[in-house]
């Protein structure tokens, strides 16, 4: 067991300190919230240059063939950003998807697009009612048509879907068992979209499929093997959003442990208090075992699905708890000025909510955790 | 980056789990696994000493030329873990883990021949002479006093929550050897031992029926002054190295992933209406954070005993571990609790041993849960309150 960041890591370390820390005040945030997508494509591009976008892609494909552990260390980064790219949906949720697909030697193009900056995936497969971390629960429809399929159902919140050139899609096929992913392009005929901000400035879409006319390719993998993929996907996704969220919560101390120096009352600081300096003691302790945790999910990454996600619902237990402390007491320390959007712990306050609740929240977590102990 | 366990390990935890199996008499076992009280039997504590000792592992920490095993902090929590798991008895910490690390660093070659052998080879306990009344969380403040006459230190005081001082052979005391400095720089490190006339020994009743815990009353012992570990007036160092040195014990993590464990059968064997307790949803997902948590602590752990580089002094996690294992001892005590509803409201008193023999009613798991669940209260009290923990991160970590 080692801690120690390799060569690779501390490379991607370095960049990412240099691309990320210059825009990572509130001005940055809000001037990118009311942008036409949320983020800047400008910096998309510059993911791209410094290789950001091709680590999780095979080298046949040009990429850098990185691990889990290297996307978690650059989460750890953007979330301490509060970057708003999609990097999650396309780089970790897509490309783990296209890397199971049927078509190997079209995926790896698609994976080599994605990797140069020119393709976004975005993954639309919640409905609305449906628990978020029983995959097959889709209601959404593909009925075998004239040697291809024909979409229909509906989707609601697929989150990073604005920016996204195409979309993968979960959906029954009729007459064969499990769910097939299929691959659709965001502007296909019958195919309507409502885009709408999230509370951290990123954005969703609810996407409505009426008759939508697929070739036999657009099915990427499908069956039992579906299910599957979209389990891992979503599980990867996880570790991404919880290395986002250590990283946003070591932010969110440094920042408040600089406020509540500054911020003088009844003639001294407030940090000189007891109350507020126990306060950020608990708020050290719980970004402290929420790393912990996000190592406790790595590890088990790659094991069995049983042991794989059980440590992944723990790790979503404790972060999403720990994230919920850190950010609702960082906005106590803050008094009222936690309350204005001028402010940064707001905006982690808003970010942290948003993963908390994200491909399964604290209670379907707590549940999946608590089912495999039990049994 | 490298997070998953080198596969050799587990050929090691093989090995330590066999050798336990071999070696643990199958009574003794029974009576840990039996106890009421929280703490075993001074004879099958000493017994365990000798009998790992027999084996060359009673210190596996030590240093190897004092008896240690050479092993790797990996390999130390393995075996701990393991002997946990078996419910074998714990070490006599005080010896083991606080005095003899004190003793092999900063003791006289005299001391260290005389002393680590005894605690080495189970020969005798050791009681913990630190707090006083007067001094708890502001412990620098002790006005216990050693006066050099002669060859001898004339000791006059008083110690509190001195465990099991009753059946402690020897003592180590924090003493204050200099009134005229800075407090912390006139306390020495002494080692006393326990029938030196002018010592009394109080057990104090406790409200889970032990008397494990102690107030000693010194009046004019005396003590040769080769007893006192190292430079006088160093004793508030040495008393911080080994806290610094013991860094990752008071996370207690071995003893929660055992009790843990524990509360989960309680959890599958108790019914309410026809429903096991396990599957109440509420219980089930207050379990789940509990456990949830106590893998992150473990982890914890794991980075502590790596020398993860760390944003802030390796001392602050530490405290973290101090806070986080204090807590989750609590809440894995009343999640066993818990578990039994009413029934665990039922006193059993300590001193038979074994307790009376199960039935469906009270399993083998009923008595003890309760008596330990009431002292455990003290986890957040000893060793650094959680209070003062919450002050020394709020320094370490942040600078107020």
């Amino acid at each position: 067991m080692d801690f120690a960041k390799s060569d690779i890591q501390a490379m991607l370390l370095d960049s990412a300190e240099r691309l990320l820390s210059e825009n990572a005040d509130v001005e940055y945030w809000r001037h990118q919230r009311s942008s036409a997508l949320g983020f800047d494509e400008a910096r998309w591009a510059q993911f791209a240059e410094l290789g950001w976008l091709a680590l999780p892609v095979p080298e046949a494909a040009g990429g850098l063939d990185g691990t889990i552990e290297d996307i978690a260390l650059l989460n750890i980064a953007l979330g301490k950003a509060l970057a708003t790219e999609p990097y999650v949906s396309t780089v970790v949720l897509a490309d783990h998807v296209l890397k199971q697909a049927v078509d190997e030697a079209r995926a790896l193009e698609l994976l080599g697009e994605i990797a140069g900056g020119t393709l976004r995936i975005a993954l639309a497969h919640q409905e609305n009612g449906a628990h978020p971390l029983d995959v097959e629960a889709a209601a959404t429809l593909a009925r075998p048509s004239a040697g291809g399929y024909l979409l229909s159902g509906s989707k609601i919140m697929a989150l990073d879907a604005p920016s996204a050139g195409r979309l993968i899609v979960s959906a029954r096929i009729e007459g064969e068992e499990g769910i097939g992913l299929f691959l659709i392009p965001a502007d296909a005929p019958g195919l309507s979209a409502e885009s709408y901000p999230l509370i951290d400035g990123t954005r969703a879409s609810d996407i409505v499929f009426a008759d939508v006319t697929l070739p036999a390719d657009a099915l990427l993998v499908g069956g039992n093997r579906g299910a599957a993929v979209l389990r891992e996907a979503v599980d990867r996704a996880s570790i991404a959003l919880m290395a986002q969220a250590v990283g946003a919560m070591e932010a969110a101390n440094k920042v408040c442990g600089a406020y509540v120096q500054e911020r003088k009352q009844f003639g001294t600081a407030i940090g000189s208090f007891q109350a507020i300096q126990h306060i950020m003691a608990d708020n050290f302790v719980a970004a402290h075992q929420a790393r912990s945790m996000l190592y406790h999910a790595l590890a088990n990454a790659d094991a069995d699905e049983a042991t794989r996600s059980a440590a992944l619902s723990a790790a979503r237990l404790v972060i999403g708890e720990a994230g919920q402390t850190v950010s609702r007491n960082g906005i106590q320390v803050h008094g009222g000025y936690g309350l204005t959007d001028e402010y940064a712990i707001g905006h982690y306050f808003r970010r942290l909510m948003c993963i908390e609740k994200q491909y399964g929240d604290l209670i379907q977590h707590g549940e999946r955790f608590g089912d495999s102990i039990f049994g | 980056m490298e997070l998953r366990l080198d596969p050799d390990l587990e050929t090691f935890r093989k090995e330590v789990r066999a050798f336990i199996d071999r070696v643990l008499p199958a009574d003794m076992k029974e009576r840990q696994l039996r106890k009421v009280a929280n703490n075993a039997a001074v004879p099958d504590l000493l017994e365990w000493m000798r009998i790992l000792n027999a084996h060359g592992r009673s210190v596996p920490h030590w240093p190897e030329e004092h008896g240690g095993c050479g092993w790797t902090p990996m390999q130390l929590f393995i075996f701990n873990e393991e002997l946990y798991k078996a419910d074998a008895p714990e070490f006599d910490w005080g010896g083991t883990h606080m005095l003899g690390p004190v003793l092999y660093t900063y003791g006289s070659d005299y001391l260290k021949d005389k002393f680590l052998p005894m605690i080495r080879e189970g020969v005798t306990m050791w009681a913990q002479g630190f707090s006083e009344p007067g001094s708890g969380s502001d412990l620098a403040s002790l006005r216990t006093s050693a006066e050099l006459v002669g060859d001898k230190y004339v000791v006059n005081g008083q110690k509190i929550w001195t465990s099991g001082a009753a059946h402690a052979d020897w003592g180590f005391f924090l003493v204050r050897t200099d009134k005229n400095v800075k407090p912390q720089r006139g306390i020495s490190f002494l080692i006393i031992k326990m029938d030196t006339p002018g010592i009394t020994v109080r057990q104090i009743p406790q409200i889970n029926g032990e008397a494990h815990l102690c107030e000693v009353f010194l009046d004019n012992v005396e003590v040769p002054a080769d007893q006192l570990i190292g430079e006088p007036g160093m004793g508030w160092t040495y008393a911080k190295f080994l806290l610094e040195h013991e860094r990752t014990t008071s996370s207690f993590i071995y003893w929660s992933k055992r009790e843990l464990a524990r509360a989960k059968d309680i959890a599958l064997g108790e019914s309410v209406g026809g429903r096991r307790v396990a599957d109440d949803p509420a219980f089930r997902a207050r379990f789940a954070k509990v456990e949830a948590d106590l893998l992150a602590l473990e982890w914890s752990v794991l980075r502590v005993l790596a020398h993860e580089e760390f944003d802030a002094p390796e001392a602050a996690a530490a405290s973290v571990l101090k806070i986080r294992g204090s807590e989750l001892q609590q809440e894995i005590t009343m999640l066993q609790v818990d578990a039994m509803g009413a029934k665990s409201l039922r006193f059993f008193d300590v001193a038979p041993v074994p307790p009376p023999a199960p039935t469906d009613a009270w399993p083998d798991y009923a008595p003890g849960r309760t008596t330990v669940a009431l002292i455990n209260r003290a986890a957040t009290i000893y060793g650094g309150s959680k209070q003062i923990q919450k002050n020394i991160l709020a320094k370490l970590a942040f600078g107020l």
